[in-house]
């Protein structure tokens, strides 16, 4: 049970993890991003439709699971530049504008997938069949008690994620790119002033933002049920939000937070399971990390800092 | 440096307008390299617009600018860089999160090659920044992060970013404005120091003390012209301030020896805690009378803001006692302390005076709005705010761009000032709380703040005027209070203590009679 716990969390918390990263490169450059949600979906739309046409053509195991995280951060970013134009280049209200690109995310991939599954595989459905990604075990140290939950049975895409989370680490803390983009959280006036154009690094950092959202969107839509169906909209981005707001906005803590969410909701699981609950029970077990989101922020909003210009829109005329 | 030219930098002709002003009208003037230029006026004259000319900020309508003899056009703050000119905003441009040295280097990190992946060396350049930093006595500590540092080492760190991109024309816009006397001191010595290596200064002030210190020369403008170019040796301040000003203008005070009634306030045994529970007032007992300023001198951060907080009731007090005519005050709430007949002239006034994006009228009902005629059975009567403030525009000599409908945000600083001071003396409070009251006002608004503190005594109002400016101290107070390190340090009355001592006691030299 206990390795139970570990595993489903761990295919919980990683895919979750990337997309609060996502979250933070937008955020720490200024642009408040609720739009997480959306881009997820979105992304993951798309690497879902890049599956069903390759399954359509090939056998199941030609088809290059591994390719389909990359057509889905593509397609985050894709849908992400659509929220940049909006509040980076039309200063468009930010909160707003988030809202806007979940709405439209829901509905969009939901009528596209219809009418794609009706006219080319000719069956009514608002699923794409995406196929298996490979779990994988580590000899030895799976075996070692209650850690050798950490290192049996994880997806390959868990082990990708933490790659990316390497790399997010250098490119804020150690490039210049990154320290432009913590500059324009700051004080935008301060990052134009050293020659910068503030407009372009929030721009990418939306796109960031938006790529890996959609890995993060694809990899819940193999974790949870192998395709690609409008459950993959369940609430994960605005989790992601809330875990990036408990980790101060910084990459490790978020980390934690992210695990936490992910081992309260697989504990819950089991607790379910193990109580033998009937479905309609399982489904309050299944709160636990919405709770304790809410217990988490009652504690933390007070020590929290956000980054200072969240928000701000950056008009270059206005001094 | 070897190139035949006369001046470093010559502004020719240069006008620059904006909708219905005219900035900067035919302006010629030339700047010798390694001199201290000041450019003297008061607010709105244009000092600030022709600098951000020079500095690629603004184009200019009509007229040319030359450096090292040759004709140049600046297009953007970069390019002005490039041409080794530099800026000290009046509203600094720092990175709160980030240390100084990543504030100093920002667009132009140095990097080094980590496994082959570019990073950005900040760790090597902290030992450079502080070499730079000692060179010029600017005594900064690299690895500091913005957030934890004070407003004079925030200034210095601009300087840095200047001299690190190897600046050699240095503009600073009012760099005095939000310093304390001793910063001010320290930062004239740096400027001094930046001239003894050859750097050019160009200096916008409206402190004639300040010019006069350090500067070469000075060129005075008046409503966007340029009226005049002094020596500054050979001018009195006396002259300076009439060519700004544009008209006879008074530098002292006319007061009369005044005569103190009964006590308003009685402070008593004050001790008051931050927010961190660090004790930051000790222990401080003291009354005012009808008809008497009295004032709190000090060095910034020595806790007079919060007593004069605590007095307003905007702050809480952990022990002691505040007295209003004979009631204890200490738990009262601001709005009860207000009709009571306290009235308080915050030092923020953009912050804690006033609604910004709100227009006059209501900025000047802000204390009233609630009551009888200003609110009928709960319903603001707009006709009543109007009236009311047309009456004290007239009555204080409000100047604003349209009237009561006027936005504060476009007022200018002065006539915001006047704007609070207004409201609040037109409370008929006994007591008036002023603090840092001309902070950042030009000649002609100051000595009318001060004129009307004097004539608000004069007619029976007790006064707590709470200030770094020690001129202004000396020259309004009828008694003083020094305070250092939450202590009152000495009490005496004004024409009793010389301005050395009020200088030592600030600095926490004891004094054994009392």
């Amino acid at each position: 049970m206990l390795n139970n716990i570990i595993i489903d969390g761990l295919s919980f918390a990683l895919p979750l993890l990337i997309i609060a990263i996502g979250g933070i490169y937008s955020e720490r450059s200024g642009i408040t991003n609720l739009a997480l949600e959306g881009l997820l979906g979105f992304g993951a739309f798309c690497g879902g439709l890049f599956m069903a046409f390759l399954s359509s053509s090939f056998t199941a195991a030609q088809v290059p699971v591994y390719l389909s995280l990359i057509v889905a951060a593509l397609g985050g970013a894709l849908y992400a530049s659509l929220f940049a134009v909006l509040c980076v280049v039309f200063k468009a209200n930010q909160v707003i504008s988030g809202v806007v690109i979940n709405i439209l995310s829901v509905a969009l991939t939901g009528f596209l997938t219809r009418q794609i599954n009706q006219n080319f595989f000719n069956q009514p459905s608002d699923k794409f069949q995406i196929g298996v990604f490979p779990r994988v075990s580590v000899p030895f140290l799976k075996d070692i008690p209650v850690l050798g939950g950490f290192f049996s049975n994880f997806y390959v895409f868990e082990v990708i994620i933490l790659l990316l989370l390497a790399i997010t680490w250098y490119l804020l803390y150690k490039t210049r790119f990154g320290m432009h983009l913590r500059a324009c959280g700051d004080n935008p006036q301060s990052v134009d002033a050293a020659g910068i154009e503030v407009n372009q690094v929030r721009f990418k950092a939306v796109l960031i933002s938006g790529a890996l959202s959609g890995i993060g969107g694809m990899c819940f839509a193999y974790s949870i049920s192998a395709n690609f169906s409008p459950t993959v909209y369940m609430g994960a981005g605005f989790l992601a939000i809330a875990a990036l707001i408990f980790g101060n906005w910084r990459i490790m803590p978020t980390f934690v937070a992210c695990l936490i969410f992910g081992f309260a909701r697989s504990a819950g699981n089991e607790i379910g399971k193990a109580m033998k609950l009937s479905s309609s029970f399982f489904d309050l077990t299944m709160t636990l990390p919405y709770v304790l989101t809410l217990l988490l922020l009652i504690f933390f909003s007070d020590t929290n800092k956000a980054p200072r210009a969240l928000g701000e829109i950056y008009d270059k005329g206005k001094r | 440096m070897t190139e035949e030219y006369d001046y470093i930098i010559e502004f020719k002709n240069i006008t620059k307008k904006f909708p219905g002003v005219i900035a900067n009208n035919d302006v010629s003037l030339s700047i010798r390299q390694g001199e201290i230029f000041a450019l003297l006026g008061e607010n709105g004259a244009g000092k600030s617009t022709l600098m951000s000319i020079l500095f690629g900020m603004y184009e200019p309508d009509q007229g040319e600018i030359w450096l090292r003899g040759e004709k140049v056009k600046i297009n953007s703050p970069n390019q002005a860089t490039e041409l080794s000119i530099g800026m000290v905003h009046q509203h600094f441009k720092l990175v709160e999160n980030f240390t100084i040295t990543e504030n100093i280097v920002l667009g132009i990190e140095p990097q080094k090659s980590v496994l082959g992946l570019p990073i950005v060396d900040i760790k090597g350049t902290d030992q450079k920044i502080k070499d730079l930093s000692h060179k010029y006595g600017l005594d900064v500590n690299p690895t500091d992060l913005i957030e934890d540092i004070n407003v004079s080492t925030r200034q210095r760190v601009e300087i840095l970013k200047m001299l690190y991109r190897e600046a050699e024309i240095l503009i600073f816009d009012e760099p005095t404005a939000m310093l304390t006397p001793q910063e001010i001191e320290f930062l004239l010595e740096i400027i001094k120091n930046l001239q003894a290596d050859g750097k050019t200064i160009i200096l916008i002030s409206h402190k004639l003390d300040e010019i006069k210190q350090v500067a070469d020369r000075c060129a005075v403008l008046r409503h966007g012209e340029l009226i005049d170019i002094l020596d500054v040796k050979t001018t009195s301040t006396q002259t300076m301030a009439n060519l700004m000003v544009g008209k006879q203008i008074s530098l002292s005070l006319d007061k009369e020896k005044n005569d103190p009634g009964k006590t308003v306030l009685e402070v008593d045994n004050l001790v008051i805690e931050n927010e961190l529970g660090i004790e930051i007032v000790h222990d401080v007992s003291f009354v005012i009378r009808t008809g008497e300023i009295f004032s709190l001198a000090g060095v910034s951060g020595n806790g007079q803001m919060e007593i004069a907080d605590a007095i307003a009731g905007l702050i809480p007090v952990k022990s002691g006692k505040i007295k209003f005519e004979q009631t204890e005050i200490t738990d009262f709430s601001v709005r009860d302390r207000t009709e009571l007949g306290i009235s308080y002239i915050p030092e923020d006034r953009q912050r804690f005076g006033l609604i910004l994006e709100m227009p006059l009228s209501t900025n000047l009902a802000l204390k009233s709005y609630y009551k009888e005629p200003f609110s009928r059975n709960h319903i603001l009567q707009d006709r009543v705010f109007l009236d009311y403030s047309d009456q004290l525009i007239n009555k204080f000599d409000i100047r604003s761009g349209q009237g009561s409908a006027t936005i504060v945000r476009s007022m200018s600083g002065g006539n915001q000032q006047k704007a609070i001071i207004a409201r609040e003396i037109d409370l008929d409070s006994k007591l008036l709380i002023f603090v840092q009251p001309t902070r950042g006002l030009d000649i002609g608004a100051i000595q009318a703040v001060r004129e009307r503190m004097i004539a608000e005594r004069d007619k029976g109002k007790a006064i707590l005027l709470v200030s770094l400016e020690l001129d202004e101290i000396m020259s309004c107070s009828d008694r003083i209070g020094v305070i250092y390190n939450g202590k009152l340090q000495r009490v005496s009355d004004a024409d009793l203590i010389s301005r050395e001592e009020i200088g030592e006691a600030m600095m926490g030299v004891a004094n054994n009679e009392q």
